[in-house]
């Protein structure tokens, strides 16, 4: 095993993008979770929401042609599921864990009975009929060798993560729905008394947390690849939840968290060519997922005990 | 009793309608829903291979199902259980294959044993986390799935391999006998119902039971009352990851006879459904469990004789979890007479104080 031999080969300008590109569904699927979580949702929903935002990607565009309309499918059918858990959650007072884990499982049970009736297939669907989300070519990018590996050809919606993450960042932190949201979810009562609608506001927060959701599924079926797989998002959903976590639901830390994974992903890819047993590689980024998580969570707890120490506390519990 | 009859009725009726959504998705697809359903129970229940394979599968998904319904008892949302299945059926295995130097009974006693060890280990790693630092029990113990699913499979691919094309174990010494060939139902049936009775009575007859329960409806008020709450909460989620290991054995050694790659899969999923459903009441998660089972093993039998695709059985489930855990009946109940008493005293009705009352009421 020449390992050391060769790091320059696993170590070089295109982990970088490689990097990036594992890490964007993780990203939208982060996302999704972060802005129910600013309204104290915890939404354990996000792998079910983009595994039917991924197969309504997959067959619109098969059967229309389009990548614009897949791509808005997938939001419409995200938003869809969410509203079901929003209902069941908000209206109907339903464990948010509970709703949540079944609603994957129906996302998992409903794609593979429509890919059955509609496709008749089992377990993959590709096709050259799917219109995939096309790149972004730079043409004057051609002949500079390290930004060319770098930044060309990107899949569109990885150009709009990013434009995403800051206008998210941007609506959270600097603007009158942001702040209400916050309220809602750090102290609803004081938020009811303020004047705000709490469940019209968690509503809101669903929907949209549906319409990110399903396009996270349509960059994973239309974008990151070009095919639907029964169960596709393969816990990527549950990681951004991990992410949002790490990130404590602030769009940029919370996209930083994902790099982490998206880095051991491709790393581990890498790896498998020196020898390494493919499933250490493939239980690298769950592995990573979990010990970053532990690790910031502990971080965090740990300030939060100097700072209220710091304070004088009252009573002994 | 009152509340039992109403839990019992809320189940009848979210059951009905899940079956009645399950029907409009047969009839889109121009099938008959009664004549699946038929084909269903037939299956099921019809053959005494039929038969045996239901109860085949309602042994392992009883054990998986309590395992999350006592993690559910601390607090705890155990997704893992899946995992701690997986852990428990790879010790079983390499106990079972190599320390042939065990005379037959301690060598059953061992790979229970060992299996239920690793498999509370591996359940006290998200244990700790979620006790001491308030990891998220769900996120952690689904990725750790992942990571179980893959330790095994590199296990029983590489250094545990049989050599067969397939990936798994050299077959273990001691088996379960069957009790319905030419089904894979076997003795491990008994050992589970005993071990549900076991963990029934622990929660609900002994004072660490109480602990658990305790800590689970109310862990301030556990603290206030002088039981550690975070230590309860690891005893509960240990017991849980038992469970799940002796489901793994029970496997491994009754239904196998060998470890194979993927032989969990969804068992611990369709537990927490079946406990989740019923919203983790210990003694009504053996009877949701067993529904589950005739509908998965009547499933197959149901796609071969109307082409109505077995998918449809888990679509039916998870409508079935997502119904059931809204508060819809006890709702409308409790919305009435809340109304007739908020009218007296407000004028108007107040939603907001609605809430924790019906949740209550539901317990």
């Amino acid at each position: 095993m020449d390992l050391f031999g060769n790091l320059g080969k696993i170590f070089n300008a295109s982990l970088i993008y490689a990097t990036f590109r594992a890490s964007t569904p993780i990203i939208f699927a982060a996302l999704c979770a972060a802005i129910t979580q600013q309204a104290n949702i915890l939404n354990i929903g996000t792998e079910g929401i983009m595994l039917v935002g991924a197969f309504t990607a997959v067959a619109v565009s098969y059967t229309t042609g389009s990548w614009i309309l897949g791509v808005l499918a997938a939001m419409m059918g995200g938003a869809c599921i969410a509203m079901i858990m929003a209902v069941g959650h908000i209206k109907y007072n339903s464990e948010i864990c509970a709703i949540g884990m079944g609603i994957n499982l129906f996302a998992i049970a409903i794609t593979k009975f429509l890919m059955n009736v509609i496709f008749h297939t089992n377990g993959t669907f590709s096709d050259p009929g799917i219109i995939a989300i096309p790149r972004v070519h730079i043409p004057f990018l051609d002949n500079i060798p390290v930004l060319d590996t770098l930044l060309n050809n990107w899949c569109f919606t990885e150009w709009f993560v990013i434009i995403f993450i800051i206008v998210l960042q941007y609506i959270f932190y600097k603007t009158v729905w942001g702040l209400r949201l916050r309220a809602v979810g750090q102290f609803p009562m004081a938020a009811q008394a303020a004047g705000i609608n709490v469940n019209a506001m968690k509503y809101q927060a669903m929907l949209i947390s549906g319409l990110i959701g399903g396009l996270a599924g349509a960059h994973l079926s239309l974008g990151y690849s070009t095919q639907f797989v029964e169960n596709m998002t393969n816990s990527r959903g549950f990681m951004g939840v991990a992410a949002m976590y790490f990130g404590g639901a602030n769009p940029v830390l919370t996209a930083v968290g994902c790099l982490l994974f998206g880095f051991a992903d491709s790393v581990g890819a890498r790896l498998q060519a020196y020898g390494f047993p493919a499933q250490f590689v493939l239980l690298m980024p769950y592995l990573v997922t979990v010990l970053v998580l532990a690790v910031s969570m502990a971080i965090k707890l740990n300030a939060a005990k100097k700072r209220e120490s710091s304070l004088i506390v009252h009573g002994t519990r | 009793m009152k509340q039992s009859v109403k839990g019992l009725v809320k189940i009848l009726f979210t059951l009905v309608l899940s079956l009645a959504i399950g029907a409009v998705f047969i009839l889109a697809i121009g099938e008959s829903p009664l004549v699946a359903y038929g084909a269903l129970l037939k299956g099921a229940f019809g053959t005494k291979l039929g038969l045996g394979t239901t109860l085949a599968g309602f042994t392992p998904l009883m054990v998986t199902a309590i395992a999350f319904a006592v993690a559910a008892q601390a607090g705890a949302f155990n997704v893992g259980v899946e995992g701690e299945v997986i852990l428990g059926g790879i010790t079983a295995a390499y106990i079972g294959v190599n320390w042939g130097f065990l005379p037959a009974p301690l060598l059953y006693l061992a790979c229970f044993l060992g299996a239920m060890l690793v498999a509370a280990a591996w359940a006290l790693i998200p244990a700790v986390l979620k006790a001491y630092y308030q990891v998220s029990e769900v996120c952690v113990t689904i990725l750790m799935n992942t990571v179980a699913l893959y330790i095994a499979s590199y296990l029983v691919s590489g250094p545990m391999s049989a050599g067969t094309a397939n990936p798994q174990s050299d077959p273990v010494l001691v088996t379960l006998p069957a009790i319905m060939k030419p089904s894979s139902a076997n003795a491990g049936i008994f050992i589970a119902i005993i071990a549900v009775i076991v963990v029934i009575f622990m929660l609900y007859k002994t004072r660490w039971g109480y602990k658990i329960r305790t800590v689970g409806t109310n862990p301030e008020h556990a603290q206030y009352v002088g039981i550690n709450a975070k230590k309860t909460f690891i005893y509960a989620m240990l017991l849980s990851g038992m469970l799940g290991g002796l489901a793994g054995c029970i496997e491994v050694l009754g239904v196998h006879g060998y470890y194979l790659d993927g032989f969990a899969k969804d068992l611990g999923t369709n537990g927490m459904l079946a406990a989740l459903i019923v919203k983790s009441n210990m003694i009504t998660t053996p009877f949701m469990a067993f529904f589950l089972a005739v509908l998965k093993s009547g499933a197959m039998a149901m796609q071969q004789s109307t082409g109505v695709p077995k998918a449809i059985v888990d679509t039916i489930s998870a409508v079935f979890i997502i119904v059931a855990t809204m508060e819809f009946v006890i709702q409308i109940k409790g919305r009435h007479n809340k109304k007739q008493k908020a009218a007296v005293i407000t004028g108007h009705p107040m939603p907001e104080q609605e809430k924790p009352e019906t949740s209550k009421k539901e317990e």
